[in-house]
């Protein structure tokens, strides 16, 4: 097998080390050319952010496993829960897999996938007016980029707390999966107050109708930004969103044609924000005012074979009639949830089950979640996380979620191992799966997860450290056979390995925890100071640094 | 971040810096370590009995009628013992070892322990590793403190080969010093080899399922092996070691004494290697019914015997067997009386194996003393376990006495099985080379000098990098001359965080690690 490694070489003079996105898609005349080139400036100033590069290799298609039926009996035991739960939420932790693989499936997806109420905003910026830049100072406008960028920390933050500390739900894992999705970054978006919107819209919108969804990421002024939408006017209309929007959001590549995206962008004409306000009525579902009437394209445009005077509401009517949509968001989906490699026929499956259920995500993921091709032992252990489910699912597991680390410890982690919350490398996103693992990265991750146990970190120390008795503890069952030793090895590997624990691994763990002292030497009742905790410490370190730990 | 917790977090800033490209640094050279007083070319290789070996049944008092009253069923009889001395006998399954203690080559001291053995394993080796009084808890390791005293510059000057090498899968305390682990960690044998054969599976117990998940956990198994730091030297020193007909048992510890073998076979220059044995926990049947030379302690003797013997051959055919040490250590030994259950209880004292031409060999100590046994029936120890270490870095490596004694925290007498050597340092040597000295201050602000040492006039240029490899600065100096050189970075224009200073001369390329903190 070919390695499809990054070199160090490669990782220093490739592609990547000199190439600045976050430069070169800057607007130098937005929202005030003054404005733009401070932000210009500061960011100039910035090392740039590492995202790994893609590779392309897949694992080839394993034959005999596209098992399409659906709605089959699943057999629900303690692995499919935990293939679910890792799957869709940050960081199970043992007694909550246990306690759902006792509940009913169908329970358990009802309440996974049930709406929850938004959280409290990071603060009461979220909802502060655009300032008018016109009417400030050099140094008030300097002033109030550095508070923007505070707060942008701050959202990151708190979104990062949100989820490491999220309930049994899909909440906050369909948030980022729409992040992804919809990927937006706040380098050029600049208002915190959009990103936060924007953000909202996933937690509101994310498990509904998925072409309200996308009105709402839309005409939103964090879209209006990122993608230009702005600067599209009838004379000049920007094909930017309307290229993205068919190839990325909703039909795919090879769907429509070349002629289909000019016309789009004619509709996608006369949008506009201040970085907080629109010119767009959602009641409507049209702009407002005396932009949109000098700069929207009122003519014919004929987009995929209708003609009228489409507006960008009228467009997303369109392409929510194309089976290519429901296709591509599946796809998107599946790939997400399930695999890298898709299998077509499900993906076909779920579509027909999205468009029949007017485009409910929570219908397509009750439907996909409820297969017996999730379940399939193919896809457990499949998942190469991503950094940030890494991180906050693995503090959570280690109870750690309420503990309070410094920004600086995520921010610089998750930009080690390629994966800035709010600052997708661009608008497809993280390219995600087999680019996350390099040999850059691999060590970082290693060293990253061992700071929960050892309390060093290259960003700082802590002075709090994982409970490892609580966490034995917390997986322990007194009515099971055998020894507590051999129990604890056994529902760490379960817990931190998607793939099924293998008999020489569980040895090895076994060795660590015991380090030459037999199985019954080793008690769950041990008072916390006993050393015995020290060798448990070790195995978590074991576990946090073999391969099969990188896998849900 | 404060100071005293960017030193305390450096080795993970160090464990970054393993991954910056080894082409920017410039090459497998050695870097700037400062000048260490260890003996390049000798090696200890530490063989841990885990568990609680029973002493008193592998070294054994067969004329002793006192030792068969306490050990009736479990005793090795005398006719069945390999007599060493008029009172002494090794255990029957050591039988391998007696060319070795003929030669001179063995030395057994006897009865070591510490004051007031702790009977908890976890505990005792606690003490063992930290090299600590049963009174005191220390949270570095004894080879920890021993390395960073020899190699400061350790990790963010490390040397291009593993300082130790232990084969567990831990972190373990005795390898830990203030600020990293100076073990090359995470190595059972299974890695290690795969490391060596370049090849993650070497067993089928150990194969990924035929899955998808499994088709990942291969990649990632690739992955893991291709971003080890030291997987290239080790690789390379295994694949330069020359072939051997012998051949080693198949058990863990045959392997790891055949990878070590290979290791020091190949010229790495890693002074200390940790070898494991589990399984000497012998409450039940430690022996078998009948005779009591067959049952669990004895096959794990053989174990022993049958992998040492090989490796000290094959370290004597390669003519180091003068330059390595093979030391067992355990935990605690066991219980003077036998249990109930064909086995015995955790104990105290009990002796230390050592291995190698360059010895005294022989007894050191008195034979146990089973008049002398505790209210738990326990033996008192003879020799503190940290007169072994003491007398290990101070002869052995030629370690200064000052150091020694900063790691245990006093002095402890030697036990003459060594020599007293006599150091040479030869540093005129050292001031030939191009060398890099450790930035100081680091972490600075706003300047630090960065000083180094020619060995002949060249022309100098000094680059900064950051952490991504990005050239961010470049000095050039122009001619300078030999001898040592000085050079203030100033870090006004640049924002806090690590970089790295690279010196570039005639005599290629040094390269360091600075912080910035503003």
């Amino acid at each position: 097998m070919p390695l499809p490694s990054i070199s160090r070489r490669n990782f220093l003079t490739g592609n990547h080390s000199d190439a600045r996105p976050d430069l070169d898609r800057l607007n130098p005349s937005w929202p005030t050319k003054r404005v733009a080139k401070f932000v210009r400036e500061h960011l100039e100033k910035q090392p740039p952010i590492y995202h790994p590069p893609k590779t392309d290799e897949i694992a080839p298609v394993i034959p005999g496993t596209n098992n399409t039926e659906s709605l089959q009996e699943v057999n629900w035991d303690m692995g499919a829960a935990k293939h679910l739960l890792s799957r869709s939420m940050f960081g199970p932790k043992y007694p909550e897999i246990k306690e759902s693989s006792e509940n009913s499936m169908e329970l358990e997806l009802s309440s996974i996938l049930s709406y929850q109420p938004l959280p409290d905003p990071p603060g009461d910026w979220v909802d502060e007016d655009a300032p008018q830049w016109d009417a400030l100072t050099e140094d008030e406008i300097l002033e109030l980029l550095q508070q923007y960028r505070i707060r942008m920390k701050d959202l990151g933050y708190w979104w990062m707390k949100g989820m490491m500390r999220n309930p049994v739900n899909i909440q906050e894992m369909i948030t980022l999966f729409w992040h992804n999705y919809f990927a937006t970054a706040q380098s050029k978006v600049i208002f915190p107050q959009a990103m936060y919107q924007q953000n909202s819209v996933f937690r509101q919108y994310g498990l509904g109708n998925f072409k309200e969804l996308l009105r709402q990421v839309t005409f939103a002024p964090a879209m209006i930004i990122w993608l230009d939408l702005y600067q599209s006017t009838r004379e000049e209309p920007n094909e930017n969103f309307a290229r993205e929007l068919l190839e990325l959001f909703t039909m795919g590549v090879d769907t429509y044609s070349q002629d289909d995206i000019v016309e789009a962008a004619r509709a996608f004409t006369g949008y506009l924000t201040n970085g907080v306000e629109t010119n767009y009525n959602f009641e409507e579902g049209s702009g407002t005012g005396n932009w949109w009437t000098n700069k929207h394209d009122f003519g014919s445009k004929t987009f995929l074979g209708q003609t009228g005077h489409w507006n960008g509401d009228d467009i997303i009517n369109i392409i929510m009639e194309q089976d290519a949509t429901a296709i591509h968001i599946c796809t998107r989906l599946y790939k997400w949830f399930v695999y890298q490699n898709v299998n077509e026929t499900v993906v076909n499956e779920m579509a027909n089950v999205l468009r029949n259920n007017n485009y409910n995500i929570a219908t397509v993921l009750y439907f996909l979640f409820s297969t017996e091709h999730f379940y399939d032992e193919n896809f457990r252990g499949s998942d190469i996380q991503n950094p940030v489910t890494l991180m906050q699912g693995l503090i959570r597991k280690c109870n750690m979620e309420n503990f309070d680390f410094s920004i600086s410890f995520f921010i610089h982690s998750q930009e080690f191992l390629g994966m800035l919350p709010l600052e997708p490398p661009d608008v497809s996103g993280w390219p995600g799966y087999r680019s996350w693992i390099n040999s850059i990265t691999l060590p970082v991750r290693k060293i990253q997860a061992t700071s929960l146990i050892t309390g060093q970190s290259p960003w700082g120390n802590f002075d709090m450290t994982t409970n490892v008795r609580a966490l034995a503890q917390s997986m322990y069952n007194q009515n099971e056979e055998g020894y507590a030793s051999e129990q604890i090895v056994k529902n760490l590997g379960f817990l931190f390995f998607g793939n099924p624990l293998s008999e020489n691994l569980e040895e090895r763990m076994l060795a660590v925890l015991l380090d030459g002292a037999e199985p019954y030497d080793w008690s769950i009742n041990a008072p916390p100071n006993d050393p015995q905790w020290n060798r448990m410490k070790d195995l978590m370190i074991y576990i946090m640094r073999v391969p099969e730990f990188q896998l849900s | 971040m404060k100071r005293r917790d960017f030193l305390k977090s450096s080795f993970v800033i160090s464990a970054l810096g393993a991954a910056l490209p080894k082409t920017l640094i410039g090459g497998p050279k050695r870097s700037s370590l400062k000048t260490t007083s260890l003996d390049s070319d000798k090696i200890i290789v530490l063989v841990k009995l885990n568990g609680g070996n029973d002493g008193l049944n592998t070294i054994i008092s067969h004329q002793d009628p006192l030792y068969y009253q306490l050990r009736p069923t479990i005793g090795i009889p005398n006719n069945q013992s390999i007599p060493i001395t008029d009172s002494l006998a090794l255990h029957p399954a050591l039988e391998p070892l007696l060319p070795f203690y003929q030669n001179s080559q063995m030395s057994i001291i006897q009865n070591v322990g510490y004051p007031n053995g702790d009977l908890s394993h976890f505990r005792s080796s606690d003490i063992w590793d930290t090299g600590s009084s049963e009174d005191e808890e220390l949270f570095t390791g004894w080879i920890g403190r021993f390395l960073e005293a020899e190699y400061p510059g350790f990790p963010e000057n490390s040397p291009e080969f593993p300082l130790a090498i232990q084969f567990n899968s831990a972190n373990l305390l005795e390898f830990k010093s203030s600020n990293s682990n100076m073990a090359l960690y995470l190595y059972d044998p299974d890695t290690m080899y795969s490391i060596i054969t370049g090849n993650y599976i070497n067993d089928q117990e150990n194969e990924a399922p035929d899955t998808y998940g499994g088709d990942e956990l291969n990649f990632l198994r690739e992955m893991d092996l291709l971003s080890f730091e030291y997987s290239q030297i080790i690789n390379e020193t295994a694949e330069n070691a020359p072939n051997t007909v012998l051949q080693y048992p198949n058990t863990s510890l045959g392997q790891q004494f055949e990878i070590t073998a290979r290791l020091i076979a190949g010229g790495l220059p890693t002074p200390i290697y940790r070898l494991y044995q589990n399984g000497y926990d012998t409450h039940i049947d430690q022996v078998g019914s009948s005779p009591s030379t067959t049952g669990r302690h004895s096959t794990l003797l053989s174990e022993l015997s049958d992998s040492l013997s090989i490796f000290l051959s094959e370290m004597d055919a390669l003519g180091v067997l003068d330059k390595v040490l093979v030391v067992t250590t355990s935990e605690f030994g066991r219980r003077a009386f036998e249990n109930a259950s064909l086995g015995t209880d955790h104990g105290t004292s009990a002796p230390t194996l050592i291995f190698g031409s360059d010895i005294n060999g022989g007894i050191f100590g008195e034979n146990p003393n089973y008049n002398q046994i505790d209210v738990n029936g326990n033996m008192e120890m003879e020799f503190d376990y940290r007169q072994i270490y003491s007398t290990l870095m101070t002869r052995w490596f030629g370690t200064s006495e000052s150091i020694t004694s900063s790691v245990f925290g006093g002095n402890f007498s030697p036990i003459p099985f060594l020599n007293q050597t006599v150091a040479i340092h030869d540093e005129s040597h050292i001031l030939k080379k191009f060398k890099l000295h450790p930035a100081y201050p680091n972490p600075f602000n706003p300047s630090t000098t960065i000083s180094f040492n020619l060995p002949s006039n060249s022309i100098v240029k000094i680059r900064l990098f950051d952490l991504n490899g990005k050239q961010i600065q470049e000095f050039n100096l122009g001619q300078l001359n030999s001898g040592s050189n000085e050079f203030i970075l100033r870090g006004n224009s640049l924002p806090s965080g690590p970089y790295l200073v690279q010196v570039k001369s005639d005599f290629g390329i040094r390269s360091q690690k600075v912080m910035l903190i503003k």
